[in-house]
């Protein structure tokens, strides 16, 4: 038990990162806001891959390269979402989610 | 085409439908004519046909054509006449022997035991007695057959039919079975028809000639109509010249083909013909109102009379199954004979009468009868009892004959009698209807709208004439209440009309009240047995009221279109010849000795005489037409004083009028000399002995008439000085008329004005024609008019409230319909859209739009599923 | 080390999660992304804690250094007064932080769930000196194609390598980078267009 202790508690941290993420985008006007959801979204999963890759023996290698791959894509991600940003402030005059409402029913 | 010799009948034949070709052509002339005058302006070709037909103008080409028919038809019967009168006499004398042979030659089984004594007297006579006997008997027998052929020769020439329709009856026994029943165009002369030929023919010839001038106004392009104002003064219309001999041609055709039929449905046919023929002459002049009331008015009381005739029709098919005068009388008229002996009921002859009877057992087929002179059925005869040779054994009727409820061609029927005295009842109407009589007279002076000419031929001579002409043709079908009826109604409408010709001044209204009085006087003769009397009177009376009707249309012409007497006088010098043929026309219709009228009035006199003496509770119908015979006098001459002496009351008249042409006088100084001689015989002083009256007598009239009238006809005949009598007593009262006549308005001793201010009230209600337009006014049409009212009403408020309610329940349910169907129909279907639509409208709430609810939901969405798999999980087993 | 390894665990960790926690109270945006520096930081010292050097490594490198820097432009780029500090309802904050909850508990009892059940199955396979096979030259070598990890006992020919998926994400990323080039410049263009 002693040694699969530390595991639960990365998993809890991963978790907890999440759940942050999570309500972060939920509860952020701002669309950086609703980015740094996502970038903490993005870092609970990391924390989850390279956990299972130290207490999994399966995953030694595919969970660090699994972790590499998403900060990558992280930052990929971060670099669109930023243009989708800046034009949608260019759009709006801002950077309220809330005014971008055309997809309401 | 059958050889003329061999069907001499066929003369009068194409004597009815020469008319009817000369109408065929002018009609289809101006049928074409009407066709192209649209196209005459456009196309030569039409033009020069529209031309070629007459143009714009017609002239008097319609007149000669018309004319040119009739006269042709004329000649046609003035050669069947002669012809028939020859073959007539032989015929009789034929019917005489054949009749002599048959008396002699029969074999009386009924009285068997006195004719076996009498052979067994004649048994010892010698062998050569016996053998001359037998050789005359067997000449006699030759003889006989030869005469019977002879006579069916000579009857087969003068009639014929043409198969029209057959019938086939409902009750296959009614008729003839082999044949069905027909209905057929047919003809058969006998002397009356043959007389009024002539008659018809000669005075529509004149009259056609006399039209020429008369009608000449309408020759021109544009008639102006001075009676009819319409907002740009007098009424112009083009002239009808060619219409008006067309109708003439049309109505000369209808009535000789009335004259020439010889069945009650032909005669229908043509009745309505005439009718039609009358109506559009009356309203010749249309655009006049009172013209075209008048037509409508003589048109639709014609109907009234003719609603009767038609019930007649229908009862005499009904029970006779034929519509042929000869079948229908020798069926309802007893036969002289029997195979066997004359027939006898209650020990007389009863040839020629109607047989009474009481049916008494019934069978399965009919019943029997018991003879009885009060029975309520009257009997029909078989009906193949052709003279001399009699098919099958015959027996007359007695207390054993079975009658059939609806008896085939050979055996005895019934009729109830008073189905008899109804069909009797109702021809008579249709005759009320046509010859103007009592109660349905009041159409024929307001007739007096259409042109003269038509009012002479028309309403005078000829159609007027068909309904006492149809009276006599049926006489056999009438029981004794149908005569006296017959004799009552003419009695009561000679008086009536005589009274109201008193005081009327238009000249051709005294003329038309004098008509409907003499078809009175013929009516009358009719009823009381003077068949012969009444229609003598009927061919005399046709030619001086012919003249009369032309002399004063000669006046009116003459005297540019004024009727009113009051505006006459003092004309004898400008118009001599119209003046005195008319004066012949007045002497004839007073019944001056020796003029025609004479000969018919005195014998009408006599008959009614006859029968007021044998029957004094009916001696108002010797007295009326006595009483009448002045009145007639009085105000024949009153007219002719008015008209042609004294001084001038209207000098503008006097100055314009002028004696007409030659076309007009002609026809006067012809029907003048007809007037005067037509009944002459001889001797010339015996009314008797009138040729024509003789002609009509003893080849045509009905012998039924005399056994009708048994008891008058042996009075008037065992008193040869009641002739006198009542010849003498009608010259009184004649001369009397004359004298009133003379001191009133010839000599003027005596202010007719005067006299009228002596009996306002009487003057009053003659001038009123006693009342009866206003009478018919407030009994017939008033309510008529009131029901009429009264039904629009009820259609509008019941019918129409009716099919309102009906719509406004309509309304009402589809409004309940429509409720139903927009709360539960509609309403599921819109609660189900409603429902949809809120669920949506609720559902859209979650498409906020918003990504951070987006973001929330995809969490939960992930949460919820996540947990499902694992309780689903944890509920399969696994960990 | 392994021995401190407990400890330095419950050191960093509660603070990784306090500045995520902070990141997301923050009503302030660049509040928020500096505690997410923060946060990520925190993230990468866990990755040394768990022995992922290279990971921890290319953290700090890509994402406290690049990605953050990107988020910083941003946060700069578009804060103008009102957008600094744009408040959410409360009620909104109760809901997600509800929702939050929720999704921590599900997230929390699974991973609960997955250590349990897998304690006993898992406990002789559990490596005994990681580090050896976790080095940045496997990985590097995994990257380029070289065969590297376990193979697999019940199939010894089986490798496992990573060079396709490597240029795949290598390919994605330059279109992403030029995407993002493009989206970033459209909009301008067009105003230019617009403005003379």
């Amino acid at each position: 038990m002693n040694e699969l202790d530390p595991l639960l508690g990365y998993l809890c941290l991963a978790a907890l990162l999440f759940t942050c993420g999570v309500v972060c985008m939920a509860t952020k006007r701002n669309a950086i806001g609703v980015l740094i959801g996502v970038e903490l979204v993005l870092n609970g999963a990391n924390v989850n891959f390279v956990a299972f890759s130290r207490y999994h023996p399966n995953f030694q290698v595919e969970g660090m390269i699994f972790a590499l791959f998403v900060i990558v894509m992280a930052a990929g991600e971060a670099a669109t979402a930023l243009a989708i940003v800046l034009n949608f402030y260019n759009n709006h005059s801002t950077v309220d989610v809330d005014s971008a409402d055309e997809l309401k029913g | 085409m059958p050889d003329l010799s061999e069907k001499p009948g066929l003369l009068f034949v194409l004597a009815t439908l020469l008319p009817l070709a000369g109408f065929t052509l002018l009609l289809t002339v101006a049928a074409i004519r009407w066709a192209l005058r649209p196209y005459a302006a456009e196309s030569p070709t039409a033009d020069a046909v529209f031309k070629a037909l007459g143009g714009e103008v017609t002239g008097r080409g319609p007149a000669y054509v018309a004319l040119g028919s009739i006269a042709l038809a004329f000649l046609c019967c003035v050669v069947g006449f002669v012809w028939f009168c020859i073959d007539a006499a032989h015929m009789h004398h034929l019917e005489h022997d054949i009749r002599h042979y048959e008396a002699e030659h029969a074999e009386p089984h009924h009285h068997g035991p006195g004719k076996a004594k009498k052979k067994a007297k004649d048994e010892p006579a010698d062998e050569a007695a016996k053998e001359k006997a037998a050789k005359a008997k067997a000449d006699a027998k030759t003889k006989h057959d030869q005469n019977v052929g002879d006579y069916n020769r000579l009857t087969k020439n003068w009639e014929g039919a043409l198969e029209w329709a057959r019938i086939f009856p409902s009750k296959d026994n009614v008729a003839d079975t082999k044949h069905g029943t027909l209905l057929t165009l047919g003809f058969r002369i006998d002397m009356l028809s043959a007389v009024m030929f002539v008659m018809v023919t000669l005075i529509a010839t004149l009259i056609h000639l006399f039209s020429i001038g008369y009608m000449s106004e309408e020759l021109q392009e544009t008639v102006e109509d001075h009676e009819v104002h319409t907002a740009h003064g007098h009424y112009h219309r083009r002239g009808r010249y060619g219409r008006f001999f067309m109708f003439l041609s049309l109505f000369c055709f209808s009535m000789l083909n009335l004259i020439l039929a010889d069945n009650l449905f032909q005669i229908f046919v043509s009745w309505e013909l005439v009718g039609i023929c009358s109506y559009l002459l009356i309203g010749f002049y249309f655009e006049r109102t009172s013209a075209s009331n008048a037509a409508n008015k003589a048109f639709i009381t014609n109907r009234v009379g003719d609603a009767g005739f038609i019930i007649g029709l229908l009862i005499v098919w009904t029970y006779f199954g034929t519509f042929n005068f000869q079948e229908i009388f020798s069926r309802v008229r007893c036969p002289e004979r029997d195979a066997d002996d004359v027939i006898l009921i209650n020990e007389k002859p009863a040839g020629h009468s109607i047989v009474r009877a009481k049916t008494d057992r019934v069978l399965k087929t009919g019943r029997f009868v018991k003879l009885d002179s009060n029975g309520d059925v009257a009997l029909i005869f078989p009906r193949e009892r052709i003279m001399g040779n009699v098919p099958g054994h015959f027996h007359g009727p007695s207390s054993t004959t079975a009658v059939h409820d609806s008896p085939r061609s050979r055996e005895y029927g019934f009729i109830p009698y008073w189905l008899l005295v109804v069909a009797g009842l109702g021809i008579f109407l249709g005759c009320v209807g046509k010859s103007a009589q009592f109660p349905l007279q009041v159409w024929l002076p307001d007739a007096m709208e259409g042109p003269t000419p038509v009012s002479a031929l028309i309403h005078a001579a000829t159609m007027v004439a068909a309904g006492v002409y149809l009276v006599g043709r049926c006489y056999p079908l009438f029981t004794p209440e149908v005569l006296l009826t017959i004799a009552y109604i003419g009695g009561i409408t000679l008086f009536v009309a005589a009274s109201i010709a008193m005081v009327v001044t238009d000249i051709k209204k005294v003329l038309a009240y004098s008509t409907v009085s003499q078809l009175g006087y013929m009516m009358l003769a009719l009823g009381v047995g003077g068949w012969t009397a009444g229609l003598l009177h009927l061919l005399t009376h046709a030619f001086f009221k012919a003249l009369l009707f032309l002399g004063s249309g000669s006046v009116i012409y003459g005297c540019h279109h004024q009727q009113d007497m009051l505006k006459m006088g003092g004309l004898f010098d400008k118009m001599k010849i119209t003046a005195l043929t008319m004066l012949v026309g007045v002497l004839a219709i007073a019944g001056t000795p020796f003029f025609s009228g004479w000969y018919s009035k005195d014998e009408i006199l006599v008959a009614a005489f006859g029968f007021s003496m044998t029957h004094p509770q009916h001696f108002l119908l010797f007295l009326l037409p006595l009483v009448t015979a002045g009145i007639t006098t009085f105000y024949m001459f009153r007219m002719w004083f008015m008209t042609f002496t004294g001084e001038p009351r209207d000098e503008h008249v006097y100055k314009h009028a002028e004696e007409t042409p030659w076309v007009m006088t002609t026809p006067l100084v012809i029907l003048a000399i007809f007037s005067v001689g037509v009944a002459w015989g001889w001797p010339p002083h015996d009314p008797e002995h009138s040729w024509l009256g003789q002609q009509l007598h003893h080849y045509s009239q009905p012998a039924a008439v005399d056994v009708d009238f048994k008891a008058s006809h042996e009075l008037l005949h065992g008193t040869p000085s009641y002739h006198t009598m009542v010849g003498m007593l009608a010259l009184a009262v004649v001369a009397i008329g004359v004298a009133f006549a003379l001191v009133l308005y010839y000599y003027n001793v005596l202010d007719p004005n005067e006299a009228v201010e002596q009996f306002p009230g009487v003057h009053k209600f003659l001038l009123h024609k006693w009342y009866f337009d206003e009478l018919y006014s407030a009994l017939l049409v008033r309510p008529g008019l009131i029901f009429a009212h009264w039904c629009s009403g009820f259609d509008t408020i019941v019918i129409n409230g009716f099919v309102h309610l009906v719509a406004k329940w309509n309304m009402f349910v589809s409004y309940v319909s429509g409720l139903f169907d927009k709360g539960i129909i509609d309403g599921s279907v819109n609660l189900l859209a409603d429902v949809s639509y809120s669920v949506g409208n609720w559902l859209r709430n979650v498409q906020t739009g918003y990504l951070r609810s987006y973001v929330l939901f995809l969490a939960l969405a992930a949460m919820a599923i996540w947990m499902l798999l694992y309780a689903w999980a944890t509920a399969m087993g696994g960990p | 080390m392994d021995d401190l390894h407990p400890y330095m665990f419950w050191l960093i960790a509660p603070l990784t999660g306090l500045c995520a926690i902070a990141t997301v109270i923050t009503q302030n945006i660049v509040r928020s992304a500096t505690w997410l520096l923060f946060t990520l930081a925190g993230t990468s010292s866990i990755f040394f804690l768990l022995g992922a050097d290279l990971v921890g490594a290319i953290q700090l490198l890509v994402y406290v250094g690049g990605t953050m820097v990107l988020v910083i432009f941003g946060v700069m780029l578009t804060a103008q007064g009102p957008f600094i500090t744009m408040k959410t309802s409360g009620a909104e904050w109760a809901i997600s932080i509800v929702a939050g909850i929720m999704l921590f508990a599900v997230l929390g009892f699974g991973a609960t769930h997955y250590v349990r059940s897998s304690a006993e199955r898992a406990k002789e396979t559990v490596p005994e000196n990681p580090k050896d096979s976790r080095n940045s030259t496997t990985i590097g070598q995994g990257l380029l194609g070289v065969p590297v990890g376990p193979s697999d006992p019940k199939m010894p020919s089986q490798t496992i390598h990573y060079l396709l998926p490597f240029e795949i994400v290598s390919v994605h990323l330059l279109v992403v980078l030029i995407g993002a080039a493009y989206l970033a410049r459209t909009k301008r263009r067009k105003e230019e267009e617009a403005a003379p």
